[in-house]
């Protein structure tokens, strides 16, 4: 534990060190790698028995001795995935939901903290603050009574549900306006002059400059629709409207020749599942951990 | 796939456009826009439109949340102080039963014995899963941010699990831990988990399955849990430290300070928001602590068979809550109302104390 | 001027779209008023003269597989023959839950079907809002009505009609507490007692008719093969209802006041049969589908690995007890069908499952009603779609007179323990048509079922070798199932 952090000061003057302060140093270097492979190894390994156990015949996966890796690949358990959970739909319906609430939830939040960042209207920080409360109450307060009025709208099994309750994100709309704060007023008063309307100088300066921010929201959206649950696990688990994740929670892989679970075949939706969230990351990671640094929200 | 091609045309021919929002929306700002700028600059002008713009601009925001947060706030607390709150008989929007007001909701919630389960659990997890998590991660950053290469890999694969879709890795627990037949059954599958502790000599033990041990499952939540919960605090808290100004570790060098010392006098303290951070984002999480469950135990919220009836082993604040929404909201209100004070108290009790232990 | 146009139409839409928020917003503010009191069926008037003859539309909720499908199709289509201005909009909700579900969503707006597939715990749900018809008056009615083949029917149902149901079957209608007819039974399915005839033959042993002889029938196959486990048994909560009718001691009541009056199960009689299975449990005679983790027809008919010899399963899966045959074509054994062992012999029980129709009341549109009931009738009494639901689906029809019809009679002979197992299924439940019982539908019977199934589970899981520990137990969880039934109707 101690060792860890003197290299910390150390590494810069290496010349100066004497030979004990130097193998004692590769000491540390060496625990600290041995630490972060152990650590590292426990973080990969779901992942890893989760694609390998997907690659596996049900016959195999069910060994008393599970196998490290597959003796013999085959993709049945992609075939099952797809044709027991209805994969194709599931990814069709969250496409759709995602797409939609992304956009239409991309629009409020730029008009809403446009207004907050630039326009004086009265009552507008009274406003900004109550909304700021609003952040602090678990959202479990507001699904019952949401329940309810959607119940009494119809909207229950239908996309509307999925879709427009959670448009509004204060948040992104607090996270969008201090970006906006940043670009210089003098520029917005420019425009004004020139008689730009607010609409055209939005589309043409402040998206562009505060773009990052943007695609940050866009992405957390996205993965949040991915992976929401419990909402529409009440109110749109029929066939019709079922998210992925929802979808994926219910299907019943039994093995037809064992009437058992068939887990190479769950394990291969799980990782049909997880393979768009690992791309999202590769290509976007930073815009990622930009946005979930300030969050502290899962999704 | 008949029935995908329906969906496919379902979002991108009709979907997307009759969705009235975005037809509005296009219409109204949009296509307004691209033909009408400069007249509407004017007319805008003529009608004092300026005044207010603003309000027109944050009206989609203000209605949404009007619905789905204001009122909701306001109808919770009267759904939780008529007793015996029930939907199908309150039809009207701010109907109230005057002569049945009163805390009965709350009284029949606390005596109940699966919301007792259900604050044990949730407390329990909370109190294991946010000190760990928080050591480990810090730990992790900390051994991060003093090697040099592969530091960007390890980062990457650090913060994989935070872009994985919890219920599905529980999924994935859920089959590791997994023992088909009686653990003592020399023909069971004892599963990968148990076989590798077999290695070091540990006799197979069932984790998840029905006859696993409250213990059992408690250990295979906090290990998912913390898995789940490091990659947030790990890139918060490397963030923090990759910030840290460096002369305060040059001058402890040159004192010769003991490392462990280094530590807790300079490392901890100089990355204490961050760590309050961290610490009070973990537990308003932990508090609502319900998809973990959900991955691993399925809708059922325990190991079949060891649950008296009603009183699911692994029930947490917000699990009991969702099973009461459809059948008795004024429990289930009840419940959020209680939750929502208990998260806002530990919220308090940690800036308190953070505000007297942060420096900055 | 083309640009003022564009304006008005960005203002409409503005002001539109509020209006649109704000209307709903205060429409939900005045939707109906507190009227829960009105609990319950509504006895419809019948117009005089019956049906009209004038053109309505059924929507018609139901959870029919593709095996079912066919055979409905043909039957609406004999239907209109007969009615042609009667059309039926038949539409798919998913599984019986899903139609129940999507009901009691459309009952708070009032669109729900005319005429749909329940449960009887779905019409309790139901009653909560007055919508469901009851039959009484329309079965007992006896207007004639000429249909459109110039023949005659009456409104009602014939004597002989009501004679040639399964009785158990119609019974079901009226398990409601209040003596009143709310459904009509369209085809039931049952639990039956599947066991390896192969394994019987060799070994001489025969398929039990009371508990007692199965378990000495356990004993003995836990003798000769000690890895197995001989029996199966796939809902927990079956068996707990099946045992309470057997033994005749009280399960539920529709018939109660306070939360407390219905539900009885909480007795003697039941902490000791439930004592016993949970011994047999733990001897390993016996498990359960939630507890194995799988349906028990998948140790019935498994291969390799730990198997079962007997299960007790629906009759509707009985295709899926029946081992899977080799490249020939020849199953691995022979499946033997029998009907589940009871307490008495002479007093046998039965569980009857399946939907049965219920008809929503049509305030405004009578006739819309009396043309769903006319339907419902149809479907129910057919001796053609009866038939096919024997034949083709693994269902059990719910009329005898189609044990006559020389069709089934000649499809019935093939029955035997492989590829016309579905016959041997259905000849049996048809030879048990005396038996047939349901529980009580109430607010809350959904609940007593699940939460003796959740007993059973948890005495069976908790319960080691015997002794006082375990009657605590068992008593602990019946106390709390009691406990949880009245938590959520209170």
């Amino acid at each position: 534990m101690s060792d860890i952090k003197s290299t910390v000061m150390t590494e810069k003057d290496i010349t100066k060190v004497s030979s004990k302060q130097k193998v004692t140093k590769i000491l540390v270097q060496v625990g600290l790698y041995l630490f972060l492979g152990i650590m590292a190894f426990i973080v990969l390994f779901p992942f890893y028995w989760m694609i390998i156990s997907s690659l596996k015949t049900v016959t195999e996966y069910n060994w008393l001795k599970p196998s490290l890796f597959p003796h013999k690949f085959t993709g049945k358990g992609y075939v099952e995935a797809f044709k027991v959970a209805n994969l194709l739909d599931l990814f069709g319906n969250t496409l759709y939901v995602g797409v939609i609430s992304t956009i239409l939830s991309l629009i409020i939040t730029v008009l809403s903290a446009f207004a907050f960042a630039r326009l004086e209207f009265k009552g507008k920080n009274v406003l900004f603050a109550i909304l700021l409360a609003t952040m602090m109450i678990p959202g479990e307060l507001f699904t019952v009574t949401n329940f309810q009025t959607i119940m009494k709208w119809e909207w229950r099994y239908t996309y509307k549900v999925l879709i427009i309750p959670f448009l509004v994100s204060v948040f992104y709309i607090y996270l969008l306006k201090q970006n906006f704060m940043q670009i210089p007023n003098e520029l917005y008063l420019a425009a004004k002059i020139d008689g730009t309307t607010d609409l055209k100088y939005l589309w043409k300066v402040m998206i562009p400059l505060a773009l990052p921010t943007l695609i940050s929201i866009t992405i957390l959206k996205m993965m949040g629709s991915w992976n929401t649950y419990m909402w529409p696990n009440l109110v749109a688990n029929d066939e019709e409207h079922m998210l992925i994740t929802v979808g994926i929670r219910h299907a019943q892989f039994v093995d037809e020749a064992t009437n058992q679970t068939n887990f190479p075949a769950q394990m291969a939706a799980v990782t049909i599942v997880s393979i768009p969230l690992f791309m999202v990351f590769i290509f976007l990671r930073k815009y990622i951990m930009k946005g979930v640094s300030r969050s502290g929200i899962k999704g | 796939m008949a029935k995908f091609s329906a969906t496919m045309k379902k979002v991108f021919v009709d979907g997307i456009w009759n969705t009235f929002c975005v037809k509005w929306i296009w219409e109204t700002f949009f296509v307004a826009w691209i033909h009408d700028a400069f007249f509407i600059n004017f007319v805008c002008k003529k009608l004092k439109f300026d005044k207010w713009k603003a309000w027109v601009y944050l009206s989609p925001a203000i209605i949404l949340l009007l619905i789905f947060t204001a009122w909701p706030i306001l109808n919770t607390l009267r759904m939780a102080f008529i007793e015996d709150f029930k939907a199908q008989n309150y039809r009207g929007l701010f109907e109230i039963d005057w002569s049945k007001l009163g805390f009965k909701n709350f009284e029949k919630v606390v005596e109940y014995r699966a919301f007792k389960t259900a604050l044990k659990n949730t407390m329990l997890l909370c109190f294991l899963t946010v000190p760990i998590s928080t050591f480990l991660a810090l730990l992790i950053a900390v051994c991060l941010n003093a090697i040099k290469p592969f530091q960007r890999l390890l980062q990457t694969i650090f913060f994989l699990p935070y872009v994985t879709n919890s219920i599905a890795i529980g999924m994935v627990f859920a089959a590791m831990f997994n023992v088909v037949g009686r653990v003592e059954d020399p023909n069971a599958i004892v599963g990968i988990v148990n076989n590798i502790l077999k290695l070091f000599g540990v006799e197979p033990i069932d984790w998840i399955n029905s006859s696993s041990s409250y213990g059992a499952n408690l250990t295979v939540l906090v290990i998912y849990i913390v898995w789940n919960a490091l990659p947030f605090k790990i890139l918060v808290l490397l963030g923090g430290l990759q910030s840290v100004n460096k002369q305060y570790y040059e001058a402890a060098k040159i004192d010769g300070t003991p490392r462990w010392r280094v530590f807790t006098k300079i490392t901890v303290p100089l990355l204490s928001p961050m760590i309050a951070y961290v610490v009070i984002t973990g537990f308003i999480g932990g508090f609502k602590e319900y998809s973990s469950i959900i991955g691993i135990f399925g809708d059922g919220m325990a190991p079949p068979g060891t649950s008296l009836p009603g009183n699911k082993r692994w029930y947490t604040m917000v699990g009991y809550i969702y099973d009461n929404i459809e059948r008795n909201q004024g429990r289930a209100s009840a419940a959020a109302l209680i939750l929502f004070a208990i998260i806002f108290a530990v919220t308090m009790v940690n800036l308190y104390v953070s505000k007297k232990k942060t420096h900055y | 001027m083309k640009q003022t146009g564009k304006f008005k139409r960005f203002f409409l839409h503005t002001v539109s779209a509020l209006l649109a928020f704000s209307t709903v917003f205060s429409l939900a503010a005045c939707g109906g008023n507190g009227d829960s009191g009105q609990i319950g069926g509504v006895t419809i008037t019948i117009p005089e003269g019956g049906y009209d003859g004038s053109k309505q539309t059924i929507k018609f909720y139901h959870s029919m597989g593709q095996r079912l499908e066919p055979g409905f199709n043909s039957a609406v289509k004999r239907f209109n023959a007969l009615y042609p201005n009667i059309t039926i909009e038949a539409s798919k909700q998913g599984g019986y839950d899903d139609v129940l579900k999507i009901i009691s969503t459309e009952l708070m707006a009032n669109t729900h079907p005319s005429l749909a597939y329940c449960y009887q715990d779905h019409v309790a749900y139901y009653n909560n809002y007055g919508v469901v018809a009851t039959l009484d008056n329309l079965i007992e009615s006896d207007i004639e009505i000429t249909r459109a083949d110039g023949t005659k029917e009456i409104l009602g149902l014939t004597d002989e009609q009501i004679s040639d149901y399964i009785p158990g079957y119609y019974a079901e209608g009226r398990v409601f507490g209040d003596g009143l007819m709310y459904t009509l039974p369209l085809y039931k399915s049952t639990e039956l007692f599947y066991y390896n005839k192969d394994f019987f033959t060799q070994h001489n042993l025969t398929p039990p008719t009371t508990w007692d002889e199965l378990e000495t029938l356990c004993a003995r196959i836990k003798e000769i093969d000690p890895a197995c486990i001989p029996l199966g048994y796939d809902s927990e909560a079956n068996w707990f209802i099946t045992m309470c009718e057997q033994l005749g001691s009280p399960y539920t009541t529709a018939n109660g006041v306070d939360p407390e009056d219905f539900f009885l199960f909480d007795n003697e009689t039941n902490h000791q049969f439930v004592a016993k299975f949970a011994e047999w449990y733990d001897k390993g005679y016996v498990t359960t589908q939630e507890l194995y983790g799988g349906y028990t027809s998948g140790l019935f008919t498994a291969s390799s690995g730990q198997k079962s010899y007997m299960t007790i399963g629906s009759s509707a899966g009985a295709t899926s007890q029946r081992p899977t045959a080799d490249s020939s074509g020849n199953y691995p054994f022979e499946v033997g069908i029998a009907p589940i062992p009871q307490v008495n012999p002479d007093r046998p029980k039965v569980i009857s499952q399946g939907p049965s129709l219920c008809i929503f009341n049509n305030k405004k549109n009578p006739q819309e009603t009396i043309a769903a009931w006319l339907f419902a009738k149809f479907l129910s009494t057919d001796i053609e779609y009866q038939a096919d639901i024997a034949l083709n689906t693994g269902y059990v029809p719910v009329t005898t007179a189609v044990m006559d019809d020389p069709i089934y009679k000649e499809d019935i002979q093939k029955a035997d323990g492989g590829d016309n197992i579905a016959q041997l299924s259905i000849d049996i439940c048809m030879k048990q048509s005396n038996n047939y019982f349901v529980s009580p539908a109430f607010n809350g019977s959904s609940e007593a079922r699940e939460q003796v199934g959740a007993l059973m589970q948890y005495c069976f899981a908790q319960c080691v070798s015997g002794g006082e520990a375990n009657m605590k137990k068992i008593k602990a969880a019946f106390d709390a199932a009691i406990e949880e039934c009245i938590y959520s109707i209170e």
